[in-house]
This record gives structure tokens, sequence and C-alpha cells, in this order.
């Protein structure tokens, strides 16, 4: 498995050297990446394999509110507890490279990500998708005590002996290819793996999942977008003999508009979490079943 | 009761002052801008893109992306930011204004003044600067 995760990779690499393809005539046409797959590199609760230009600064505000389970009584979730927010700074400072940090509220947790776009979807086809790689690493930022809710370490656990800065730690990486199919069309897909380094006894440390997701414009400013997270229930990977906590997938869409500096998006989802790790791990909300909450997202660019 | 009444006086009292107060900063008339000042290499630069139906719709979603919100759909200078700008929006119907060269409109769309922020850096590529001047040029 290991080995062809390796050669996969070193095959993408390689390919992004060929970027040049021959015109009829025998000369070397450069193949110009494709315009606006994606308005952003946000897409509700995903990333896409945007990244904005080079020494471009990002800031991002994402909130979700509460379930809307209770109907008008707490305004379908808007005045009710239980929202979650993340405020984030990205930077480019290559072309196709980019670093951020974000805070979030749930779990009182900061996250540093990366995102390399190996090779942007061309014009004329050189390269029919594009192919991205995100990671992150979370810390959670509660009191010691805290993680005695099971949910991290087990209640019988003795605090502060057992407990160590590494088990606040969390990880996600995801590779994720993408098409723009015309000016109205953009799907993704994408294969993740999310690690707690620290986590209950009744949970796994580990969880593979899929992405599927996109973009369907319907003006030169809007979009109808959607999102979908399956946590994959993997035997192998798995520390327990029965799937009793296995995680929800999220179900999630929504509508964008955008702006050449912004991006606003205004959507239902399934999922409280927006650090993906914690999704993946920790849903246990039904989109069906009519557990979801309204969320959106800002996106703000600077050019420097 | 007289507290309540004190209470409401003084929170009209305080709108009032917002409100005088608030007269200083409002936007005022917009002034007509300056003749603009185009160096002769943007007088005279040829439009390298043809105005193709392909880049026409290029220069349309770009246009809605980074013009629309001033200058408003139809070019008329009239988008919901329009009204905050100390100088008056032109209209791009203006046979004055769709009189100039390609350049002289490239010049004042990209390289920019004042309220006119310079979009180089936003729209980095120059095919699509010239799609957008390319559908400016249908608004007409």
């Amino acid at each position: 498995m290991k080995k062809n995760i390796l050669f996969i990779t070193l095959l993408l690499l390689i390919s992004t050297f060929a970027f040049a393809q021959e015109d009829s005539t025998g000369v070397k046409v450069k193949d110009k990446p494709v315009r606006s797959p994606f308005e952003s590199g946000y897409l509700i609760d995903a990333q896409t394999t945007v990244i904005p230009n080079a020494h471009t600064l990002e800031f991002v505000i994402q909130h979700k509110f509460g379930s809307v389970e209770n109907g008008h009584s707490d305004l379908w979730g808007i005045y009710a507890a239980g929202s979650n927010i993340r405020l984030g700074l990205n930077y480019v400072p290559v072309k196709n490279f980019q670093i951020g940090l974000g805070m979030t509220k749930k779990n009182m947790a900061v996250d540093a990500n990366a995102k390399w776009t190996i090779f942007q979807q061309t014009r004329k086809n050189t390269h029919p998708i594009a192919v991205a790689l995100f990671g992150n690493v979370a810390f959670d930022g509660r009191n010691e005590t805290a993680f005695e809710s099971g949910m991290v370490r087990i209640a019988s656990d003795k605090l502060p002996v057992h407990f160590r800065f590494n088990d606040r730690v969390s990880y996600f990486s995801e590779l994720i290819i993408g098409r723009k199919f015309n000016d109205w069309l953009s799907l993704q897909a994408g294969l993740s793996f999310t690690h707690y380094n620290a986590i209950g006894v009744v949970y796994d440390h580990d969880k593979v999942g899929v992405h599927f997701n996109g973009r369907l414009k319907v003006s030169p400013q809007g979009s109808i977008i959607f999102n979908y997270d399956n946590p994959l229930k993997i035997k192998k990977i798995s520390e327990q003999l029965e799937w009793t906590n296995h995680p929800k997938p999220n179900v999630s869409f929504g509508y964008e508009i955008s702006t050449s500096t912004h991006a606003f998006q205004i959507y239902v989802s399934a999922t409280n979490s927006i650090l993906p790790q914690d999704n993946m791990m920790w849903n246990q909300n039904d989109f069906f079943a009519g557990k979801y909450a309204i969320g959106f997202n800002i996106t703000r660019l600077w050019g420097f | 009761m007289k507290r309540g009444l004190i209470n409401l006086l003084g929170g009209i009292g305080m709108m009032a002052i917002a409100i005088v107060l608030f007269a200083f900063v409002a936007p005022q008339d917009q002034k007509l801008g300056a003749a603009w000042k185009i160096p002769a290499e943007y007088k005279t630069m040829k439009n390298p893109q043809k105005a193709t139906p392909d880049l026409l719709n290029v220069g349309k979603m770009a246009y809605a992306k980074s013009c629309k919100s001033c200058h408003g759909g139809a070019g008329l200078g009239d988008g919901p930011k329009a009204s905050s700008m100390k100088t008056k929006i032109n209209s791009f119907k203006d046979a004055k204004f769709q009189a100039q060269t390609d350049g002289e409109i490239y010049f004042q769309s990209f390289i920019g003044r004042d309220d006119m922020p310079n979009f180089e850096k936003k729209i980095p590529e120059l095919e699509d600067r010239w799609a957008i001047v390319n559908y400016i040029r249908t608004l007409k």
C-alpha cells in the first residue's frame, strides 16, 4: 500500500514538468490553467484545489449555528447553543502553495495547515484534472480536566499523570482531485486520512474517508454548492470489534456568491464540526434525520 | 416614571447629537473626475484579443466579479457601491467613453487612480483584462 502511494505521488510530481504541449507545427505551446474552477479554497466544509495568487493573504470566517431541529423556538438554530466558529488566516508565499493558521471555538482548537496544488487543470487538457494535497495539525486547547469526558481519554485515567501535550494533537490529510467540466460545472473527489493521538477506548485512532463535492454555477457570481464526506468502515484499521460509534456521513449544500476578493457561502450542513478531522471522527448527526445546522463562510483576499 | 422619562429624553438627545455628527461624515455630493492623464504608450496600445463569443463570456464573468459592484450590471455607473464613491462614475454607454481607444480603457480599468483601484494583481492575466475591455465595448 505504501509503495503504491509513493508511486502515485512520484507520478504526479513527474507529470508537473510536462506542462507544455506541441501544436501542429511542432512548436511548444504553454497550456494555461483553467479559469476559476472554484471561487475560493473553501467549499462549505471542504477544501478545493484552488489556491489564490502568490503573495495573497486570505482571511476566513467559518460559522455554524446550532441544530435546526427545535424549529422556530430558537429560530432554527440561530439562537441555539452549540454554535461553532473558526477564524483563519492563509498566506500564499509561492505559486500553488498555501500555509494557514486557524482558531476554532469547538474544543478551543488551534490548527496549522498547508495546501499544495500539485498541478492545475489546463485549458487544452494537457492536465485534464487538478490535483492538490491538503494537510493540517490541530491542537485541542481545552483544560486538561476536559479530557476526562471520555471522547479523548477514558474517565478512569488519572490526570495529570497520564496526560501529555501530544494527547491534544490530531491530524488530517487529503488528496483532492478536481475537474472543471465546463463554465457551470466543477466536481471534486478526495481521499483522506485522519489520526488522533489520544482517543477513548471505544473509538478508533484512525479514519479513512472519501469526499465528493462540487458547484453548479447559475449566474456569473452565483453557484449552488454541495459537499459529501463519508468516513469509511475499514476493519483492517479499526481497533473495535463492532461499529458502535462509527461517525455518520456529512451532507451539506448551499449557495455561493463571489466577487474578485470575496466568497460568501451560506449552507446547511449535518456536521457541527469545522475542522475536517473533527468531522471525520465525531460527526453523529444524520442529515436525513433532520439533524443539520445553518452555516456560512466568508473569505476575503488581499494581494501584496 | 420620572426616571423613565429622563432615560427616554436622554436617548432621544443622544440620537439627535448622533444625527448631527453623522451629517459631517455622510457622503456629500459626488464630484466629477478630472480628465485622465493617460501615457502615450497606453493610448496607442493595441488590443491583442479578438472579441470572440468565448472571450466575451470570460469578460462578462470577470466583469461581474470585479466591476459590477460599482459600475452596475449594464455599465451605467449605478452599482450598489457607486453612491459611496467620492467621484461620480460615468456610464460606459456614454459616446465619449466609447470613443476612446482600447488602450485608454485598459489604462483606466487596470492601472486606475483614486477611487478606481489598480486591478493588475486581482486580474493577473493579460488575456482576462483584454476580455473585460472587449466586454465593456458591448455595453454601449
